[in-house]
């Protein structure tokens, strides 16, 4: 009996999921790989040469470098602030603090076209806050880079924060009750003990967020201007060049962006994946 | 004693230090976050209260609404369906080139919408390869409903897959090896020993799809035409609102799409603090 | 796997019994259904002409038309018709982007025949200025001074863009901005430049650029007339300033052939556009500010338009095809004008 149940068990596993397997494969082949592959061949359907000429028009350039500056410049406040923010909602107790943990992920629930539009509101010109900002310190908010990176922040602030939070949650403390019995200070076992377990998941919680970042629409064509060469991201300037018709510069533009976002996720996968094998 | 602030939460007595954090942090979320939502509820209210009961009650918002929800409803099954195929065959299976395939899930995750809306509109275009086909079907894909669903359905892609794919690999095998000795058929190893342990990953799973793609707006804005009535979707609506200078009607629709998102996000919740706490 | 294949087929059937692109659905209670695909700026006109226009048919036919309605820019509208938006009718801001249409195959008349040389309106470009012109804004000229905020649309996906450019330049080759030698091609561009530096936000169409005027962005908005009579009627509180100089903006209108006979709407489509050029609707045009291209409604307005002391129209360069080479091809005035001005703040 028990030589023949685990080959039964066996032979049943292997024949009937192969369906299965064919199933999601053609699924995900049809959905995500063969579009993708139109605009990969799309792009570069004049050749490798004209795909360079699209990518390197000062215009396209341009949007590519000012997306990929406010993106880091996004990643690299979330990372902190999603940190703390994290630290904090784990670590005290405090009045509001369940209110605070239900507001994290309210950015996910709006779609980024209102977004955009609040910010607009808030920090437009027109407004009381923007006047003093633009007044005082020569300091524009809206249809400017700050505005770009603020809608930025305010998408992908749950990423960073979700993504450490079960790892701070399941932290082992002895570690830190022993420093603190030998007489570390709290900001040394921050240091020393708590960051560097954290490390890794605020890296990834953050590049998710840039991946993300660097391919927003919705908010940034309302919050940014627009301006080509001056406030024009690259998701913004596919757009125009879909709308006008120029498919080289549409699919050319189009390539670099999800090469930068693929290869970020790959990577972060990656490196979680190593490290999970370590750890098992 | 700072060090117990770090190391023992609740209760105690802080340091400085500590309540500094807290109050940047809670500064900072109030500032990003709170401040933005609050000025959409307040340009709802700007022509007052009646004037937004006037706007909730217009039928355009609610057959856009309708739309939203119909094309995410369609989504939902699909990704139901196939998306739990797929963390399946992800967790369960080895073949060749199954890594990339892994890495492959996270590629809607990282396109923008535009591109979406272009892939989308270069495959069904009338200058699309698949434009002769669809013709010849008499369905239209690019600017109509369909090419807004297939638009949602490659954004949402990644969100149930990836829910399913930890729990699934957190399954206990000795059960399932257990009741198949026992006797049991597939059917019933899966409805009484796999899924009921997936009930909450997929419940969170349909809850982020729906959010998601009720929210979209690039790729719609794109492949959907903006026929006002057909291929508006709330967040269509939304823009053309604003275009239109209803600036009311536009946040109070903008009020509704939040707050039915978060209210699907947080049922899913609860039903996960539920399950967890059993 | 047979299930969710089934599952995935009736999603599909399901979703499309409200997208089939025939003239009526056995569902649908009309006897026609019109797609019109138009730019930003009529929105408010067809919304009292539709109507009329179902009243008449009904009276004259005994049977219903429905009409649905879809208003962007019109760079972005008719390259949607090209790639597959089944519109029956296209009302767009510029001769060149139904050209595009022309070209795609999808028309095969002669629009031109139809109506007054095809072109279903007038308007000019011209400024929105806060009320009471605080920063006396009366010309091109002053567009170009370091205090002044300009705001103008995005050209590649609005035609109204096209034309506040083309009006600018055209104005400065004319002669009749301050300082700028008339013929003087490299003179105006440099003038070019000063403006686009002024420039703070590029919008998508004519339409969202004056409403984010409206919310109080820039100091001056190039935008057409009737945007702003629009604006009017929508209770702001701006005025009109027109330029010495200024391109006559013409609006074409035309029935896709290729849609009509496939959707079994020509006949009504045809009867909509002829519609568009008879007195009444002209009346009606006038009143959201366009000017007419029925002389007489023109002449009986003429108090509401403020005459232009010199008024040119697309053929100053030589058309459009030559224009959007010329001006806007990738290494067009304009284009090359936005790459020199970079930098910018």
């Amino acid at each position: 009996m028990e030589a023949t149940a685990p080959a039964r068990l066996l032979k049943r596993e292997r024949r009937p999921h192969l369906g299965l397997r064919t199933t999601s494969l053609a699924y995900i082949l049809v959905l995500v790989i063969i579009p993708v592959a139109i605009i990969f061949q799309d792009g570069f359907r004049e050749g490798a040469a004209e795909f360079w000429h699209q990518v390197t028009l000062p215009v396209a350039a341009h949007s590519i470098g000012l997306t990929l500056w406010t993106s880091a410049l996004m990643t690299l406040l979330n990372g902190v602030m999603g940190l703390a923010t994290t630290f904090v909602l784990v670590r005290y107790e405090f009045f509001g603090k369940k209110l605070l943990n239900s507001i994290i992920d309210l950015p996910l629930a709006i779609p980024t076209l209102v977004t955009g539009v609040m910010l607009v509101i808030l920090y437009g010109p027109q407004q009381a806050l923007g006047q003093f900002l633009q007044e005082r310190f020569g300091f524009q908010v809206i249809f400017a880079p700050p505005g770009i990176i603020i809608a930025l922040l305010f998408i992908t602030f749950p990423f960073v924060v979700r993504t450490i939070q079960p790892v701070l949650l399941e932290l082992d403390r002895q570690q830190e009750l022993a420093a603190a019995t030998l007489g570390a200070s709290g900001f040394t076992i921050f240091r020393r003990i708590i960051f560097p377990a954290l490390a890794l998941p605020t890296l990834s919680g953050s590049l998710l967020a840039f991946a993300r970042a660097v391919g927003e629409f919705g908010a940034i064509v309302i919050v940014a201007g627009n301006i080509p060469l001056r406030s024009q991201t690259a998701a913004v300037y596919v757009f125009g060049a879909v709308e006008s018709e120029n498919r080289l510069a549409a699919s050319a533009i189009s390539i670099v962006l999800i090469t930068i976002s693929l290869a970020i996720i790959l990577v972060t996968n990656y490196a979680l994946q190593g490290r999970n094998d370590v750890r098992t | 004693m700072s060090a117990h602030n770090l190391v023992a939460a609740g209760g105690r007595k802080r340091g400085w230090g500590a309540t500094l954090l807290i109050l940047s942090v809670v500064a900072y979320v109030v500032l990003l976050l709170v401040a933005p939502i609050a000025s959409i509820v307040r340009g709802a209210l700007q022509d007052g209260f009646p004037a937004l009961l006037t706007a909730l009650q217009k039928p355009t918002l609610w057959e856009s609404f309708g739309l939203s929800v119909k094309i995410a409803f369609a989504v939902i099954v699909i990704q139901l369906l196939l998306g739990s195929a797929t963390a399946w065959v992800i967790v369960r299976h080895n073949f060749r080139g199954k890594g990339l395939f892994n890495g492959v899930i996270d590629i809607p995750f990282a396109i923008s919408p535009v591109v979406v809306g272009y892939m989308l509109l270069l495959a069904f275009g009338r200058s699309g390869f698949l434009y002769p086909a669809v013709k010849a079907l008499d369905i239209q894909v690019a600017f109509a409903v369909p090419g807004i669903f297939l638009a949602t359905l490659f954004v949402s892609l990644p969100f149930m897959i990836r829910e399913l794919i930890p729990v699934i690999e957190n399954l206990d095998r000795v059960q399932e090896l257990a009741a198949t000795t026992m006797g049991a058929g597939r059917w019933t190893t899966f409805w009484r020993i796999i899924f009921p342990p997936l009930r909450t990953a997929l419940v969170y799973g349909v809850a982020l799809t729906m959010a998601r793609a009720m929210g979209e707006f690039g790729a719609v804005l794109v492949i959907g035409g903006g026929v006002q009535g057909r291929t508006a979707t709330t967040t269509m609506y939304i823009f053309h609102a604003l275009e239109e200078r209803q600036y009311v009607e536009a946040y109070a629709a903008a009020i509704i799409l939040a707050f039915v998102s978060v209210l699907i996000v947080s049922f899913a919740d609860w039903i996960r603090h539920r399950s967890t706490a059993q | 796997m047979n299930a969710s294949k089934s599952l995935v087929l009736a999603a599909f059937v399901s979703l499309n019994l409200g997208a089939c692109g025939t003239g009526g659905s056995p569902t649908d209670p009309a006897n026609f259904r019109l797609v019109l695909a138009a730019n930003t700026t009529p929105r408010e006109a067809f919304s009292e002409i539709i109507p009329l226009f179902q009243l008449q048919w009904l009276e004259q036919t005994g049977q219903t038309v429905a009409f649905e309605e879809s208003y962007q820019g019109s760079g972005a509208q008719s390259r949607a018709v090209v790639e597959g938006f089944e519109a029956d009718i296209v009302v767009l801001s510029l001769e060149a982007d139904l050209a595009r249409v022309v070209d795609s195959g999808l028309i095969t008349h002669d629009w031109k025949a139809v109506g007054a040389n095809g072109m279903m309106s007038n308007s000019v470009v011209a400024f929105a200025v806060r009320a009471g012109n605080p920063l006396g804004i009366n010309d091109w000229a002053d567009l170009a001074r370091e205090d002044v905020e300009v705001l103008t649309p995005n050209p590649s996906t609005s035609g109204g863009a096209m034309w506040n450019m083309l009006a600018l330049y055209g104005a400065a080759l004319r002669g009749h901005v301050d300082s700028i030698p008339a013929d003087d091609p490299v003179a105006a561009k440099e003038f070019l430049k000063l403006v686009l530096r002024n420039v703070t936000v590029m919008d998508d169409s004519a339409r969202d650029s004056i409403t984010n005027y409206e919310q109080g962005v820039g100091d001056v908005a190039l935008t057409y007339e009737n945007e702003v009579v629009i604006g009017w009627g929508a209770g702001y509180d701006y005025e009109l300033v027109i330029p010495s100089s200024t391109i006559l903006i013409e609006n074409p209108v035309a029935v896709v052939d290729e849609y009509v006979d496939e959707h079994g709407t020509r006949e009504v489509a045809e009867a909509f556009v002829e519609f568009l050029f008879t007195r009444e609707v002209q009346e009606i045009l006038a009143r959201h500010g366009l000017r007419s291209v029925n002389p007489d409604v023109a002449a009986s307005n003429s108090g509401q338009y403020a005459e232009v002391q010199d008024l040119f129209t697309i053929e100053f360069f030589g058309g459009w095809a030559q224009a959007r080479e010329e001006i806007f091809g990738e290494e067009g005035i304009f284009s090359t004008a936005i790459l020199e001005v970079q930098g910018g703040e």
